[in-house]
């Protein structure tokens, strides 16, 4: 197909044969490979799993309310907080943005047509929902539910309530499941862990072959550099849960004594497995909202982003680093005083670029001119949600202080802050900022700007009370606790509710204003630099219509400082 | 509302401390930068669509850069340190300390003395003496568990199939909840325990009045030592047999047969009479069979080793400790009938006939009378009962023991049908 | 439509026609790729590595013990079996850089038939296993006297040898397929990425299986 047959309007609207468009029929989704359309179907499951999760969240945190509460049964209240764990890493913030916006984005930020292997891609998409649907089944105590329609149930329904770590020895002799719960879960971490390896294989190839004519290496967006670094972790570190359920497996049918301690096993070589794979995960999660950070501030701010070189090395860094401090989620585990000294150190080891980065965007706004729509608002609201996920992240690492702090609800608030909002603040923020691109449309700006000021006051309400009572000493995965915390634990049920209206509110105005709004995207709304602002919006199915060839930097918005009469030579 | 918990160990000023420094400078950096952040916001925002291109394009200054690195390294390398100093004192054992044995299973916390005194259940109570230090050794029978108490602001998991330890000196008598931090389950959230701080005196009386019927528990090791065998292999005398003599044993360094090197402790002990070829001594085989035993057995053995290394000295007779006046808390409802009991024979000055070590004096000692059969004056017999002692009291000269003069006078009137009950169960305790 | 969207299968010895990359990137890619599968799948293997350590580490006696009980023989014969089939995979490549698909069937089926040994001296070597009594279920297994540490030696035994195992049986399914296209002469010295591919995935089961034979059968 030529240039010839693309009509794009003179603002870079594309109505007809864009990818949306451009095949028919539900065949053409499921089974497409252009990168543009597997991403959304990503995203499609994914809103899906977060809307269930969340569910489970707004249910928890209703029991919450007393501290004697009859809402829920303590099994029942296990069950929910595992449920919502599961789902919110392992289905929806794990994948979450390389998986979407990374798919989408991704070519398009390099001029490629797309990623390097398309089809892995869409099979990793369906090991993506084959280990979602095992998963579900891991959750759902299948063999109970079976026997149950045999009519042979022996005992009552348990679905799987290990929480999301599955902990042994308590997670391989839970009934739940009736005893298969937890390998089925790791199994569907594996397989979920599979579909990552997969997409950051795929991703490290297409950075690496795919760039456009001058595109270097130091000319890459901050988001691709990281995804580079996320994609990384996704190929080293996931590995290691593959063997985990092997060994889990083993322990179970063969009777070796890998991680039970009744047959010579050791629990805490679990927990070393266990975290060596999920902790990088967690950058995993939050490294790409880095990126998307490091891209919306540039481009309401009008200024290049500030010490580039300093931003993408701290991403690499943080990647690096984050292989070796898993051990700090095992402090109190009676580790060697020298292992816990020397996971301590590496673990602040990871504040470090943290505050590079930040740093670094906020001095991009310095003399910008700022606009405030709502990616930027979200942005803004990253960096001080960040800047307390990462100092309360101080007290955590700090080995005395942990001892305390350690599976209190310090904890609880600590990774909400980073993960909801770090991951998801910044996933919500690069959806609103690619929204046009993605969907031709554009959305509600006062809607979504209201929908931000609910989920920034009910995330703060919900989660500061948490750090008080984490100070007070309130552990985590309590279903009843003592009267004293429950002034701190209603004050953050209310915030839930803020909280819970805001992202359906963000979601509901993206979703209905792709169906209804009449307004046609441009090519470029934001007069942003960059490649995926050439291509027409929506895309074609080939990104662009012409090989897109970089002449200008990315970042290099306003005057140089020599036309302003400014002393130059300042370079990143 | 408070927002720090109360402080209840020497540790938690310092634990304190540390983390007011670090809130303060959490927040003077978060204040800071979003202060910033804000102000830039405010002080660059968009004034009109023709600002749009005249921005100065700086890329960035590695004089800044080089700043902001240098100050959050100090920073943080400073604050790593103070952590690990910080861990590193919660976890320094005081050579002279009361050692407390943890168990834990679903549901509860078991805590044992090494008098045998043992508190556990859904009411467990953790009692340990006012500002002395107490070392706690961790264990589980089921799953992980973790003992953590807000108060003295530390907190330890319990492995199973391991022996962890966490130790803190209790600085304010009172009552703190002790929580379980390890998911464990259905009733995790319910698995409470009390720390209850108390004076020594009271401590003494409590750790002391042991209800079981088990003798003291290295008496029980000592026989344990014996009926398994491990007299076979384990020399009392220095003696080289097949395994390491236990004499010395306790508290001593040892080299594994990977070079490392451990101290015989408490955990090291426990572990390896369960797991005997985890940490190998050099230079011995590897012969020991795992046993697996009661958990009293475990202790027993244990406190039979430390008899061995130490002396039978160990541990105060439970006489000497109810007959010291300033050892026994004031208030009589405190203490148990026999403790009660103790105070009545020593107020009244029964102990000056009557001795408590079995000695005579002016009349029979009180030691082993309980139950025993007496032959009387006239002749005839009877047993010490109830009935017996009552009588003994009262009308002192009805039946007189053989070889003893009638020289007691009678206590009617002066003590109530309770105290004489007490000091009924005083005899009872000293048979 | 339908073409521009899609890649096309290149004619006979041509490489695929992609819409995203063009041919000689497109080898790169694939290989580069490939590489970086491989390296999860050492990742993969130097986990259980780091148990089996751990806990020989631990119950250094028993393990020496135990492994006497193992046929060295008979490992020895599969390691030169898998040697073999390496040395055909590879030559493989090389037929194909030079046009000659059927010496690309005839060494690769030279390496499946190794498999297919390999895989059957193993099965051999378990049976023998179980009628000994080392194997989970069995009489001794269960018996008082057959220690844990034992079992954990076999049960790491049994986990190891069994991925591998499972390695051969996909690297063999892979030279499979590869055997079928290279009968209907798909490749050429232009194209020959799935053949080059296979042998690497096949180097890489040799590979493992060089550091299992040692670590499992010769550390008595």
């Amino acid at each position: 197909m030529g240039a010839a047959d693309y009509q794009v309007d003179e603002k870079g609207h594309l109505e007809k044969n864009n990818y949306l468009n451009c095949e028919k029929g539900l065949k053409s989704w499921l089974f497409t490979i252009d990168h543009k359309r597997i991403a959304l179907l990503y995203l499609g499951a994914m809103i899906l799993f977060f809307l269930v999760g969340g569910l489970a969240a707004v249910l928890i945190r209703l029991h919450l309310w007393s501290s004697d509460s009859k809402l829920l049964s303590p099994d029942m209240y296990n069950v929910l907080f595992t449920l919502h764990g599961v789902l919110m890493i392992f289905l929806f913030i794990v994948p979450g943005i390389p998986a979407v916006l990374g798919n989408f984005l991704l070519p398009l930020m390099i001029g490629a047509k797309d990623v390097a292997f398309p089809r892995l891609n869409l099979f990793s998409f369906w090991i993506y929902l084959l280990g979602a649907l095992i998963g579900f089944i891991g959750l759902l105590d299948p063999v109970w539910l079976v026997s149950k329609i045999k009519g042979s149930a022996i005992g009552t329904w348990m679905p799987l309530d290990t929480g999301w770590t599955f902990y042994t020895p308590y997670s391989t002799s839970t009934g739940a499941g009736s005893g298969w719960g937890t390998i089925i879960m790791t199994f569907a971490a594996f397989v979920l862990g599979f579909s990552s390896i997969l997409t950051g294989l795929n991703f490290i190839v297409t950075i690496h072959r795919l760039r456009a004519p001058g595109l270097t290496w130091f000319k890459l967006p901050v988001f691709v550099w990281s995804l580079y670094a996320t994609s990384i972790i996704q190929v080293l570190a996931t590995p290691v849960v593959g063997i985990t359920l092997l060994l889990l497996i083993a322990e179970k049918v063969l009777g070796v004594g890998i991680f039970d301690p009744e047959k010579g096993g050791d629990p805490i070589l679990y927990q070393h497995f266990f975290w060596f794979y999920s902790h990088p995960v967690v950058y995993i999660m939050v490294l790409p909202a880095f990126g998307i950070i490091g891209e919306i501030i540039p481009i309401f701010s009008r200024k290049p982003i500030f010490g580039y070189s300093a931003v993408v090395f701290s991403s690499v860094g943080i990647a690096a680093v984050s292989f070796i401090v898993w051990a700090h989620h095992m402090y109190t585990a009676g580790m060697s005083p020298f292992s816990q000294a020397f996971f301590s150190a590496t673990t602040f080891g990871v504040a470090i670029p943290t505050a590079i980065k930040v740093f670094n965007w906020v001095s991009t706004m310095y003399k910008g001119a700022i606009s405030f729509e709502a990616p930027m608002l979200y942005a803004m609201a990253f960096v001080f949600l960040f800047m307390i996920a990462g100092t309360t992240g101080i007290f955590l690492a700090t080995l005395g202080l942990d001892i305390f702090y350690h599976d209190t609800y310090f904890v609880v608030a600590h990774f909400h802050y980073t993960i909801q909002g770090g991951a998801v603040i910044g996933l919500i923020a690069g959806l609103h900022l690619w929204f046009p691109k993605i969907t031709g449309k554009m959305y509600n700006k006062k809607l979504a700007i209201f929908a931000f000021w609910l989920i920034f006051i009910g995330f703060n309400v919900t989660f500061l009370p948490q750090f008080i009572l984490g100070v007070q000493g309130m552990p985590r995965r309590y279903a009843f606790y003592i009267p004293e915390f429950e002034p701190m634990h209603r004050l953050s049920t209310i915030g839930m509710f803020f909280n819970a209206i805001g992202y359906t509110l963000a979601l509901l105005n993206l979703a209905l204003s792709w169906v209804f709004s009449k307004e046609k995207a441009p090519a470029n709304p934001y007069k942003a630099l960059g490649l995926e602002w050439q291509a027409p919006s929506p895309p074609p199915h080939d990104n662009f219509i012409n090989t897109p060839i970089v002449t200008v930097g990315r970042y290099d918005y306003g005057k140089p400082l020599e036309d302003l009469g400014l002393k130059g030579g300042v370079s990143g | 509302m408070k927002i720090v918990p109360e402080k209840a160990s020497t540790i938690a000023s310092d634990f304190d401390f540390l983390n007011l420094v670090l809130f303060i400078a959490s927040a003077f950096f978060t204040v800071a930068i979003v202060g910033v952040m804000l102000y830039f916001a405010f002080r660059y925002r968009r004034r009109s669509n023709e600002d749009l291109d005249k921005t100065p394009r700086i890329y960035g200054n590695h004089i800044l850069e080089i700043i902001w690195t240098a100050i959050p390294t100090v920073v943080v390398i400073f604050i790593a340190w103070w952590g690990i100093v910080l861990r590193e004192k919660m976890f320094a054992v005081d050579s002279d300390h009361i050692t407390v044995f943890v168990n834990s299973w679903k549901w509860a916390w078991e805590f044992r003395y090494e008098t045998g005194k043992k508190s556990s259940g859904k009411d467990a109570v953790l009692v340990v003496p006012v500002n002395k230090p107490v070392k706690l050794i961790l264990t589980s029978k089921d799953v992980i568990h973790s003992l953590f108490i807000p108060a003295v602001r530390v907190k330890q998991d319990a492995v199973p199939g391991s022996y962890k330890y966490m130790t803190f000196t209790p600085t304010r008598i009172g009552e703190y909840p002790i929580f379980c931090t390890e998911y464990c389950g259905t009733q995790h959230s319910t698995m409470m325990a009390k720390l209850r701080v108390v004076s020594q005196e009271e401590f003494d009386v409590w750790v002391n009045y042991v209800e079981t019927d088990e003798g003291p528990s290295a008496e029980l090791g000592k026989k344990l030592y014996s009926e398994l065998g491990c007299n076979a292999c384990h020399s009392l005398d220095g003696s080289r047999l097949v395994g390491p003599s236990f004499k010395g044993l306790y508290g001593s360094e040892r080299e594994l047969s990977d070079g490392s090197i451990v101290v015989a402790d408490d955990a090291y002990i426990l572990e390896s009479i369960q797991y005997p070829l985890k940490k190998l001594v050099a230079g011995y085989p590897p012969a020991m069979p795992a046993y697996s035993l009661k958990d009293e057995e475990y202790l027993g053995l244990l406190s039979f080793i430390k008899e061995v290394t130490f002396g039978k000295d160990q541990g105060e007779e439970l006489v000497s400790i109810l007959l010291d006046e300033d050892k026994v808390p004031e208030d009589d409802a405190l203490l148990q009938p026999e403790q009660r009991g103790a105070r009545l024979v020593q107020q009244k000055g029964c102990v000056a006939c009557h001795s408590l070590d079995g000695s005579q004096l002016v009349g029979p000692s009180f030691k082993g009378a309980w139950g025993s059969t007496r032959e009387f004056t006239d002749d005839s017999t009877g047993k010490v009962d109830e009935e017996y002692v009552r009588e003994s009291i009262y009308e002192p000269n009805k039946r007189i023991v053989k070889g003893y003069l009638p020289a007691m006078p009678s206590y009617q009137g002066q003590l109530s049908e309770e105290q004489i009950n007490d000091i009924i169960e005083f005899l009872k305790s000293l048979k | 439509m339908a073409e521009s969207v899609y890649s096309k299968v290149g004619g006979r010895g041509a490489p695929p026609v992609y819409h995203h990359i063009d041919p000689i990137n497109a080898y790169h890619a694939a290989k580069f790729g490939m590489w970086l599968f491989l390296a999860t799948e050492i990742l993969l293997f130097s986990v259980l590595f780091t148990a089996f350590a751990i806990y020989n580490w631990a119950y250094f006696e028993s393990f020496q013990h135990a492994a006497t009980k193992l046929d060295w023989k008979l490992g020895g014969l599969n390691t030169l079996i898998l040697l073999f089939s390496s040395c055909t995979a590879a030559i493989a490549v090389y037929k194909a850089q030079i046009n000659d698909n059927q010496g690309v069937v005839k060494n690769f089926t030279v390496s499946f038939i190794c498999g297919l040994a390999f895989l059957v001296i193993k099965y051999f070597e378990y049976s023998a296993k179980y009628r000994h009594g080392y194997f989970p279920g069995t009489e001794l297994w269960n018996s008082a006297e057959f220690s844990t540490q034992y079992k954990n030696y076999f049960g790491l035994y049994y986990v190891m040898t069994g991925l591998h195992a499972l390695h051969v049986l996909i690297g063999m399914g892979v030279l499979l397929w590869v055997i079928f296209l290279a009968r209907r002469e798909r490749f050429s010295e232009k194209y020959y990425t799935p053949v080059e591919l296979a042998a690497l995935y096949w180097h890489l089961v040799d590979l493992i299986w060089i550091f299992l034979f040692p670590l499992l059968y010769l550390i008595d």
